[in-house]
């Protein structure tokens, strides 16, 4: 596969410089590599205020999506409904939304992907009565796999939002 | 002729160092002979060879076997030009290298043998323990005295690993000499240039949620950009250096804006429901270019600065999905993720052409970054799981950087640094 394009701009430099001078003469010295390296502190967990029941409820609440879709299909739906029930039970949770996409596509694209579908979930929450302050949506795209296989079992597993 | 102040830094020695293996190359390649250059042991030790491996990964370029030479010149009168002749050797490289008082000072010279004369004279003054450095330089002197176009052996690639932690990595463009700006136990991710390549803006997770900061490289120094609630992801430095554009997600959306990293101000570049991100910039910094999801599927769009309110413009249309756009150093084309089927390859599009040109062929071809005289693209792989770095050059050839351990992408070229 040859698709060099600049083969005519190319031979114009070669002319330009044999016609000036027969040789090229050049000096110049090698930049600074300074390089200095940051160590990331993570912020430890926020520990959710949540009670020993209402954990019960919240725990392992995992929503599946399609590839590249951020629509809740009926079965999210039944889960989402007992999730809705228990934060008007208990008025103290508050939740955080997670987002998640498979590996498949760009990671920017999956990282706002993972966010679409936070946010469809926060949108079915406050649809249902739940105040928006209670809920912090993020999305980690395909950063955080929970299914490392390189097949569409593992991909479904992925793509998800992880209500904690 | 450019004068930097040198500097001698001990770098960090880290393990995982890149490995080279060239696949592919092209059809034609000049044929060239490096001798090695005459000198102490210490300071000439590896130059030939890296040289070598230079002009090789090209593809460009056939290095002969000095076993295979006729004759082996130390210096410009002992050439006997017919020798090279012979076996049709287009190009013969020598030089030497000297201790300059606290510098180290090589000199080189390429010879054309068809002309049987010399093409080029040059002096490069490097700093002591940097030999790779200093080869680099000199290969890029050679690489461009023959092709005519700059060489980037001397430029260097940014990009992520994973292993236990997260890293982010710069490393010399044959994947040697890594050196880590930033470890973390939360993912790094699109790590990007500041166009003078003395910073780098990123996005990290370390505050739980993802952020992008700005990072000197020499003095390790960083901010994070936008202190909000929300997360903003996706850089891209304006090719004068002045704007960041960014993806901020404050209206529950992907949407994108600009940053003035002078005064601070936000201008918001996108307003629809569907995703917009992963903007870049054209060359003159008169478009951003960006994926969004607006069609049904990620397709990329075009929006003209110049013009004020200018509607995005959608420019491809072959696919179901390209994104991750980036543009030709000449503005001539794009470089972009593209999927017909449903493998993720790398492709290029002509602005002139009606068709795409697919670059890669393997399954999940990611983050394709170009080299800053547009004939080189870096991008990630995925071989049993792992990822790993490949490259292509648009005259063919194909080379891999596969790591010894850990997983490793998002590659990002530096710009030109000589």
């Amino acid at each position: 596969m040859t698709i060099f394009r600049s083969k005519l701009n190319f031979f114009i430099v070669i002319i330009f410089l044999t016609s000036c001078s027969s040789m090229n003469v050049t000096e110049e010295n090698v930049y600074s590599e300074d390089i200095k390296t940051v160590k990331a502190s993570s912020q430890s967990q926020t520990t959710e205020n949540i009670s020993f029941d209402s954990m019960a409820v919240f725990a392992n609440a995992t929503i599946y999506f399609e590839f590249d879709k951020s629509s809740l299909t009926s079965k999210s739906i039944q889960t989402l409904k007992s999730a809705v029930n228990a934060l008007k039970d208990n008025q103290s949770i508050k939740i955080t939304l997670a987002g998640h996409a498979d590996e498949r596509g760009t990671r920017e694209y999956n990282l706002a992907l993972g966010q679409r579908r936070a946010e469809a979930v926060s949108d079915y929450f406050v649809l249902n009565g739940i105040n928006k302050n209670r809920i912090t949506v993020k999305s980690y795209g395909e950063e955080k796999p929970v299914a490392y296989g390189q097949d569409e079992m593992s991909f479904a597993k992925n793509r998800r939002v992880e209500i904690n | 002729m450019k004068k930097i102040l040198l500097m001698i830094f001990f770098s960090n020695f880290i393990l995982s160092e890149l490995v080279l293996e060239i696949t592919q190359g092209t059809e034609d390649p000049f044929r060239a002979a490096v001798i090695k250059f005459d000198g102490e042991y210490e300071i000439t030790t590896n130059v030939d060879q890296i040289i070598k491996n230079n002009l090789t990964r090209t593809g460009e370029f056939t290095i002969l076997d000095n076993d295979d030479l006729l004759s082996i010149p130390n210096n410009e009168s002992e050439i006997i030009f017919n020798d090279f002749k012979i076996l049709n050797i287009d190009y013969l490289i020598i030089g030497n290298i000297a201790n300059d008082y606290s510098n180290i000072k090589a000199e080189y010279q390429v010879f054309d043998i068809k002309k049987g004369s010399k093409v080029r004279s040059s002096t490069v003054f490097g700093i002591p323990n940097k030999n790779r450095q200093l080869a680099h330089y000199i290969s890029d002197g050679i690489y461009e005295e023959i092709t005519g176009i700059k060489g980037i052996a001397s430029t260097k690639i940014l990009y992520v690993t994973q292993n236990k932690e997260y890293r982010l990595v710069v490393a010399d463009a044959d994947g040697k000499n890594e050196q880590v700006l930033l470890e973390s136990s939360e993912p790094i991710i699109s790590p990007s240039w500041s166009p003078d390549s003395k910073k780098v803006a990123y996005v990290s997770f370390e505050t739980g949620m993802a952020k992008v900061f700005i990072q000197d490289i020499a003095s390790g120094n960083r901010e994070l950009v936008i202190e909000n609630s929300s997360q903003i992801s996706s850089p891209a430095w304006s090719p004068d250096g002045k704007f960041l554009s960014l993806t901020m997600y404050q209206d529950g959306n992907a949407e994108i804006y600009i940053l003035n990293l002078i005064n601070k101000n936000l201008t918001r570049l996108t307003n629809h429901y569907a995703i917009d991100t992963e903007s870049s910039w054209s060359t003159k910094g008169s478009k951003i270019m960006f994926t969004s999801g607006r069609s049904g599927s990620p397709q990329l769009y075009e929006i003209n600065l110049r013009k004020s309110n200018a509607k995005p413009k959608r420019i491809t249309f072959d696919g179901n999905y390209n994104a991750k756009g980036s543009y030709l150093p000449n503005n001539e084309g794009i470089v972009f993720v593209h999927r017909a089927d449903t493998n993720f390859q790398i492709a290029l599009k002509y602005f002139d052409e009606n068709f795409i040109r697919p670059l890669t062929e393997s399954q999940m071809d990611e983050s394709p970054s170009i080299s800053p005289n547009g004939n080189v693209i870096v991008y990630s792989i995925k071989e049993g799981g792992m990822g790993l770095l490949s490259g292509v050059t648009l005259s063919g050839a194909k080379f891999k950087l596969p790591a010894k351990e850990g997983s490793v992408r998002e590659p990002a070229w530096s710009g030109f640094l000589r």
